[in-house]
């Protein structure tokens, strides 16, 4: 049952972002109430003139027991996602990065064609490469060829919480897939990521759904919960739709 | 000399090496990197890696992010 990105195997198939939280404290115990086992992070300037005793969001994440995951967010060209990969790498001495090249600042959906030319340019220097994408079918058996670990289809966009709007696409992108597919950005509650896990998808990726809820530590417990579920459902595999009630209750002996 | 750091102008001693603007800023070197000009400059070269005038500087970290 256990998800495998790269080499690596995660009995959690939830990834929680560290974006949003009202400080590190929390970020942590959300953290630890969900279970995941890999947490993402942004790669920024640090903040000239602050104190030096302050405490760094790295100082709160255990890196033995948490896979650290850097992400290339508020990159718009392949240029600056590889850049930022590169720093990344020098700064946790790691080669696994979340690449996430976006088209805007309104809409925050990817940038397909930098997308792809930042995950080739990446894989060519020996990044492995969990790819922030939109639902194109074809673009994500792209990026698959190119080398990628995993692939991540939007739900919706990133930070709206409205879940699954594109279940279809999803679907089909899973049937198509070697590699793990990992639901990023748009979970709005528990019910869109067991929904998300149900449909098949390898695991699920989420930061708002959790922070920006009135208590993220619930919110965290549920989203573990919710992915558990989900992910029983799918390899149960559901009963059959029926047009028709069928009884529940054995038809034989029945008192008339 | 002029150098900018984190897009920010700074004024430094000649001669500085970056351990040195670290240490004149206050600031923590774990858990950074440190870029001059683009360039990323390994940890170990902070001692002996001085900065020129016009020097642009990134000094990066991680913060939250999903």
């Amino acid at each position: 049952m256990s998800l495998i990105i790269g080499k690596r195997k995660y009995s959690s198939r939830l990834i929680i972002g560290s974006g949003k939280y009202k400080d590190y404290k929390q970020t942590k115990d959300a953290l630890d109430a969900s279970g995941a086992e890999m947490i993402t992070v942004a790669i920024k300037r640090t903040n000239i003139g602050q104190d030096s005793r302050q405490k760094n969001l790295l100082d709160y994440i255990d890196s033995t027991k948490y896979k650290i995951l850097p992400n290339t967010a508020g990159c718009y060209s392949a240029e600056d996602a590889i850049r930022v990969a590169l720093l990344a790498k020098e700064l946790l001495n790691d080669n696994l990065i979340k690449l996430e090249v976006l088209k805007d600042k309104e809409t925050l959906l990817p940038n397909e064609e930098e997308t792809l030319l930042a995950a080739k340019e990446l894989a060519n220097l020996g990044f492995s490469l969990m790819v922030y994408t939109t639902d194109n079918i074809g673009l994500a058996k792209e990026l698959e060829k190119v080398g990628c670990v995993s692939v991540m289809p939007l739900a919706s966009p990133i930070g709206s919480g409205k879940g699954l709007t594109n279940r279809d696409n999803l679907k089909k992108i899973i049937k198509n897939s070697n590699v793990p597919i990992i639901v990023d950005a748009g979970i709005g509650t528990a019910s869109d990521a067991t929904i998300a896990m149900e449909l098949g998808c390898d695991g699920v990726l989420l930061n708002s759904a959790i922070a920006m809820s009135d208590n993220p530590i619930l919110m965290a417990e549920a989203m573990k919960h919710a992915v558990i579920s989900g992910r029983k459902a799918y390899v149960a595999k559901r009963m059959k739709v029926s047009e028709v009630a069928i009884s529940t209750s054995n038809k034989t002996d029945a008192i008339s | 000399m002029n150098i900018t750091i984190n897009g920010k102008n700074f004024n430094v001693n000649e001669n500085s090496s970056l351990y040195d603007i670290l240490e004149k800023n206050h600031l923590n070197s774990s858990n950074i990197v440190i870029e001059i000009n683009q360039e990323i400059i390994s940890k170990n070269l902070w001692g002996e890696t001085k900065v020129n005038k016009n020097d642009k500087i990134e000094i990066i970290t991680a913060v939250g992010g999903g």
